[in-house]
């Protein structure tokens, strides 16, 4: 494997991607999740894709081996999608509000035809009066298509301690 | 023949009852400042916490000489350990010198603690080690020897379960837990080569009163109205969930269990579409081994039903989809904290493991589809019994579990979608905090069988 770089354009395949696409790839994902618009974030996936979140105490293990919040194949992430769509959603039922920041955006390594990103995120949650702040990182690996950029693993690590009083998982970290 | 029957002195808010039974009305009420008040908080933690049996973790959580997790129990800062010699020791996490937290990380492998303030270090069995300038100390091995670090009094493992107390007046573990013993026996079985915690451990916090997170476990009646999103996620994944054939035990001792035969597929046990068709051939296969492992019957005992079981008053043991440990810390009265941990067999194949945790936290833990809405629930009750506090009609400050108690008195097995595990969990708090019960009329004759074996051994339905 190749070390980290900090390159603002890495080649894979046939073509080069920029940290300005992946960027704007991260910002449009916030987007869409501050606005609720999960049938569109669901297109940003690749068929297989996985979403992952692991716990507070993570080690670097893979959900193989260890508990995580989320292990989410595609279907269910589709399952996931479909439910926080629902008015039976009660832990969702209303949204939170929320308000992402996405920063510290680094193209990791480049393979035949994904990228590995890392970025930093902050959100800000708002619901029943109260306020919560999750800090993390994203560790995803994107596929490069011609035409863009898919979600082929986006794992969202907390770097929280434990999950405070209120701030249960229930929408998209 | 109505009879009013205060069974202990009354001494509840406003020296009334917190907990109203009342077997001609079918009645049975708690008084919700038992979710609220300081003071029923206070005397939880020093009648409940401070003594009786508490799970602490799980021996495979530290399985090298040297292994040690922090961890809060009852408020007490503790070191679960394993010692040079392979010993479990469970130290109160202070130094004996001056009180100060001794050992800082969530966990690691060490041979000694190190306080930092004096640089005292204390051996992982407990002996004062090293102290730098002992020359100014009595010369008198006895002061070292009253130096070591504090042990809690009562420690002991029943299959692996580690529980502790806090003080020495306890009955014998078995004793405290009577037939609950006997379901963790069952889960313990499961793996040939035994079962093991997995790191990933899922740690948060409710803003819910802990005895909340101990009903909607053994609450049944909730599954389908609030688990809605997630039934409907079973049934288009090729199975149907029902609420036929599902049953609540009293196992004493505030223990209770729930058993589920149509609530879920199980890895491993009885199989769903979901879990693919590898599994498939998987669950016929391991059905094979437990059955020449442990014989037909227990076999199935073990595979065949899902269960929840409570042991009183920290451990909730999900016998699910897979497998899950959660144990239950009170903060304050409107906070608790919560630790759950997947329950695995040691040495499955890496995609049979894949797939317990895939479809074990799919359903449970903040972030699953199911348990968030379980959280919700019992933060949505603890907002809204404020509502009723000091309220014109004192009447109005109460929460109804009453659901099932006709059917419970004419003698038939409570099910988990009535609220008899609830009234079983109530009757046993009130017993260990004091709390003033008020009993009118007539309690069924036969209190429950203490579980479903017995029950058939009985000829019992
Ligand atoms: S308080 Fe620990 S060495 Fe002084
Ligand atoms: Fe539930």
């Amino acid at each position: 494997m190749t070390s980290t770089t900090s390159a603002a354009v890495v080649s894979v395949g046939t073509r080069t991607v920029t940290r300005a696409e992946v960027e704007d790839f991260l910002y449009r994902e916030a987007q869409l999740l501050d606005e609720w618009r999960l049938d569109e974030w669901f297109t940003m996936f690749e068929a297989d894709g996985r979403m992952e979140v692991p716990t507070t105490d993570w080690a670097g293990w893979d959900a193989t081996t260890a508990g995580y919040f989320v292990c989410d194949d595609y279907d269910l992430i589709r399952a996931r999608v479909k439910r926080l769509k629902s008015r039976k959603a009660h832990a969702e039922n209303p949204h939170s509000r929320t308000h992402r920041m996405v920063s510290n955006v680094i193209l990791l390594e480049a393979g035949a035809e994904t990228v590995w990103i890392s970025a930093n995120f902050l959100i800000h949650r708002y619901r029943d009066n109260g306020a919560y702040t999750y800090v993390g990182r994203y560790e995803h690996v994107l596929k490069v298509d011609d035409d863009g950029l898919r979600f082929r693993v986006r794992r969202a690590i907390p770097v929280m301690e434990s999950m405070d009083p209120g701030a249960r998982l229930s929408f998209i970290l | 023949m109505t009879q009013q029957t205060p069974v202990r002195p009354l001494g509840g808010v406003d020296g009334g009852a917190l907990i109203d039974e009342d077997w001609e009305a079918y009645r049975f009420r708690v008084h919700r400042s038992a979710y609220r008040d300081p003071g029923v908080f206070r005397d939880e933690i020093a009648k409940i916490w401070g003594h009786t049996w508490l799970y602490l973790g799980h021996e495979t959580e530290i399985p090298n000489a040297g292994d040690f997790k922090t961890r809060t129990l009852g408020g007490r800062p503790l070191i679960f350990c394993r010692d040079s010699d392979g010993e479990v020791k469970v130290f109160l996490n202070a130094c004996t010198h001056r009180g100060t937290i001794l050992c800082r990380h969530n966990e690691g492998n060490t041979k000694f603690f190190q306080c930092f303030y004096h640089a005292w270090a204390f051996s992982n069995s407990g002996d004062l080690a090293a102290l730098p300038g002992d020359e100014s100390y009595p010369d008198d091995p006895g002061f070292r020897e009253s130096m070591r670090l504090r042990q809690v009094p009562r420690l002991q493992i029943h299959e692996g379960f580690v529980f502790i107390a806090f003080t020495p007046d306890v009955p014998d573990l078995l004793t405290h837990l009577g037939p609950a013993a006997h379901y963790m026996s069952l889960t313990a079985k499961i793996g040939p080569h035994g079962m093991q915690t997995l790191p990933g451990v899922q740690l948060y916090s409710v803003k819910g009163n802990w005895k909340l997170a101990v009903e909607n476990a053994m609450d049944g009646y909730h599954f389908a109205p609030t688990h809605n999103t997630f039934v409907g996620y079973l049934r288009e994944t090729g199975f149907a969930v029902t609420d036929d054939d599902q049953y609540a035990y009293d196992l004493g001792g505030g223990h209770g269990l729930l058993v589920l035969t149509g609530h879920n597929g199980r890895i491993g046990m009885v199989w769903e579409p979901r879990f693919g068709d590898e599994e498939k051939a998987r669950t016929v296969a391991k059905r094979n081994e437990m059955i020449a492992r442990l014989g037909p019957e227990p076999a199935a005992e073990i595979a065949d039903a899902s269960r929840i079981l409570f042991v009183f008053p920290n451990l909730l043991l999900f016998d699910l989809e897979a497998l899950t440990i959660r144990q239950l810390e009170p903060v304050a009265p409107d906070r608790t904290d919560v630790r759950a941990w997947q329950f695995v067999e040691t040495g499955e194949p890496e995609s049979v493991r894949a797939l317990r945790i895939k479809t074990m936290v799919s359903f449970v833990g903040p972030g699953g589809l199911a348990t968030p809405d379980d959280i919700e629930a019992y933060e949505a009750v603890q907002r809204g019994i404020v509502a009723t506090a000091d309220s014109a009609d004192p009447a109005h400050d109460w929460s109804d579990m009453s659901r099932g108690m006709a059917n419970e008195k004419q003698g038939n097995q409570g099910r988990s979608i009535d609220e008899g595990a609830m009234r079983s969990f109530w009757r046993h708090w009130a017993d260990r905090v004091g709390a003033a019960t008020a009993v009118a009329g007539d309690p069924p004759a036969d209190p429950g069988a203490p579980g479903p074996s017995a029950a058939l051994a009985s000829g019992k339905e």
